[in-house]
């Protein structure tokens, strides 16, 4: 079996990246991604110590993130829709009606 | 009361706010086409009222209370209903229903209002749930069913540009502190291999060689709270989606969803990380409270003072308030006497703000519906023509900063005095210092309303129009402000003893 370390490492490594491209796109449907790249290593470390601890709590968890990242993802996809319209551009940092 | 009514009764809040929402989604998918402003504000208003005062009547029958056989443990120990969710659970009705009042008025031309009633009901539900999760994945769903609702809400008017930048930033850093959040808790059931607040607390004792991971769990999990409360690191959609957002929808976020961040504070900081087990494992998220909390209190309120909008002024003053709330966290201690004292006050405070600072915001709501302007100049002389509104503006104002007479005096006293008793005198100072600070901005918009003259006589003649609902919510969230004043023994009482039971 491969030890847990491996599988804490590969979801810190996939969280980082995910981390990167929220950090350095700048358009909105990559900015998903990236999330949902975040979101997916956190399932894999509650699969991975699901088993090492022997119970199912964290598979059953990793379900649940399962279905609410695709209910974020729905709703993101909404606003990015009324953005492109309002706007006509998917880029995150061109609307800019208030200051920061 | 476990003898007579089955336990599941304790979920009553939560379930009739479920109820009212799916309600108005029914209705408005079969009759699309009513004009059905008016009977969705009203069924919206009656059933989280109806909420409201089942919490009142659960708090008064003394559910979760230890004198009724502690806490209501439900679903396999995933839910708790104790006498801290109930009080939350009654800060969440109350603002939701002063909310949806107000909306009537404001959405009175909106061509479909009805999804903004059942939105705000569905976030109310995801609140109360958050204030009775008992399991990090509770934690976590009733986080996101609070979150998914609010970014529509911000978003709601789809055609001002405005709202959709507003909603799209408020969804990005909510997307990714949510993210975070999420690999913190999974972090935390690496290093502890439960969900389950109180097994994450007993494993907190024996972590041996895993407290770094669990160590970098919380502070990501610090990461998500300051999210949703906030405060600083990722308070900087707070100004931004306030302003553009629907002013019935900042009141609603700048004080129920903020208390619903610190609910979540306070369930996870006393029972999954005891401030003990914490310290003795190395892990000093105090000192991390400690320094949000003065970050948090002293931007706000500089940030706060310099603003020439009354909207985005409040939203500062928000984050500043988010400030002093945090020092119910930040002011713990190990051998502490005083943590419920601290923690208990911070309770209070949010409650009392929860009616002075929506109230605040619903006045802004109107004059956005009379159409006056947003900034401090727009509102000079409204007092005038208005001197109902702007005498509860005044309380509000004057509440907010914390002047004696007024209940914000109060729970910030004790406030201060709870975190002088636990050895974190630096806290109140700064505390005490900001308040002054924030007297400054607070009398500006007393000094407009009252004061100042009106640019040219006509400019006020569109406050001629009487929003009903929205002059009722304003007029009634001033009387609570003002009623919490004789109240306020009650309220702190509860909210001490509920504090207490979690240490």
């Amino acid at each position: 079996m491969v030890p847990v370390e491996w599988y804490l490492l590969l979801a810190v490594g996939l969280f980082c990246i995910g981390l990167f491209g929220v950090l350095t796109r700048r358009d909105a449907l990559y900015f998903l991604m990236s999330i949902e790249l975040m979101m997916n290593a956190a399932n894999i470390n509650f699969v991975a110590f699901a088993l090492y601890y022997g119970d199912l709590t964290g598979q059953v968890f990793a379900l649940f993130v399962i279905a609410l990242a695709a209910a974020e993802v729905a709703i993101g996809i909404g606003i990015i829709l009324v953005l492109y319209r309002n706007f006509g551009v998917t880029d995150v940092t061109v609307p800019t009606e208030m200051r920061w | 009361m476990g003898n007579v009514l089955p336990p599941v009764t304790a979920l009553l809040p939560v379930l009739l706010l479920a109820f009212t929402g799916l309600a108005l989604l029914l209705v408005d998918t079969v009759r699309p086409d009513a004009r059905s402003n008016t009977s969705s504000a009203v069924a919206a208003a009656l059933g989280s009222l109806v909420a409201l005062a089942a919490t009142v009547w659960l708090t008064v029958t003394g559910v979760g209370s230890a004198d009724a056989g502690g806490a209501v443990l439900l679903f396999a120990d995933a839910i708790k209903v104790d006498t801290m969710a109930l009080f939350f659970t009654a800060i969440f009705a109350s603002v939701t229903s002063l909310v949806v009042v107000a909306a009537h008025d404001y959405f009175h031309d909106h061509a479909d209002p009805a999804a903004f009633y059942s939105l705000v009901v569905f976030a109310a539900t995801g609140m109360a749930l958050l204030a009775v999760s008992n399991s990090l994945a509770v934690v976590f769903v009733a986080l996101e069913m609070v979150s998914l609702p609010s970014y529509v809400l911000v978003a709601f008017f789809k055609k001002n540009r405005g709202s959709v930048e507003a909603g799209m930033k408020y969804f990005l850093v909510g997307a990714l502190s949510s993210a975070i959040f999420l690999f913190g808790i999974s972090l935390v059931y690496a290093a502890t291999g439960s969900l389950i607040l109180s097994d994450v607390g007993d494993a907190m004792g024996s972590l041996d060689g895993l407290v770094g991971i669990a160590g970098l769990g919380i502070v990501m999990i610090v990461g998500g709270v300051a999210f949703k409360t906030a405060s600083v690191p990722f308070h900087f959609w707070a100004p931004e989606a306030y302003e553009g957002a629907p002013a019935p929808v900042s009141a609603f976020l700048s004080s129920a969803s903020k208390a619903a961040g610190f609910v979540v504070a306070f369930r996870l900081f006393t029972e999954a990380f005891p401030v003990g087990a914490s310290l003795a494992a190395d892990i000093n998220w105090v000192l991390a409270f400690g320094v949000l909390a003065a970050v948090t209190m002293t931007l706000g309120n500089f940030a706060a003072a310099v603003q020439e909008e009354v909207k985005r002024m409040l939203a500062y003053s928000s984050i500043g308030h988010a400030g002093y709330a945090l020092i119910g966290v930040a002011a713990l201690s190990a051998d502490g006497s005083g943590n419920g004292a601290v923690m208990g006050a911070a309770m209070a405070h949010l409650l009392v703000y929860g009616f002075m600072n929506t109230g605040a915001f619903l006045f802004v709501a109107m004059a956005e519906r009379w159409g006056v302007g947003r900034t401090f100049q727009d509102y000079a002389g409204l007092a005038r023509r208005a001197p109902v509104a702007s005498t509860a503006m005044a309380v509000f104002m004057f509440s907010l900063a914390g002047l004696p007479p007024f209940a914000g005096f109060f729970s910030k006293y004790f406030l201060f005095m709870g975190a002088i008793d636990n050895g974190f005198v630096w806290l109140a100072a700064l505390g005490a210092v900001n308040s002054v600070i924030s007297l400054y901005y607070y009398s500006r918009v007393v000094k407009a309303l009252f004061i100042d003259d009106p640019e040219s006589s006509s400019s006020l003649d569109a406050v001629d129009v009487r929003p009903t609902a929205l002059y009722a919510a304003v007029v009634f969230a001033a009387v609570a402000t003002v009623l919490l004043l004789p109240g306020f023994g009650p309220v702190i009482e509860t909210a001490e003893a509920a504090a207490s039971a979690l240490f």
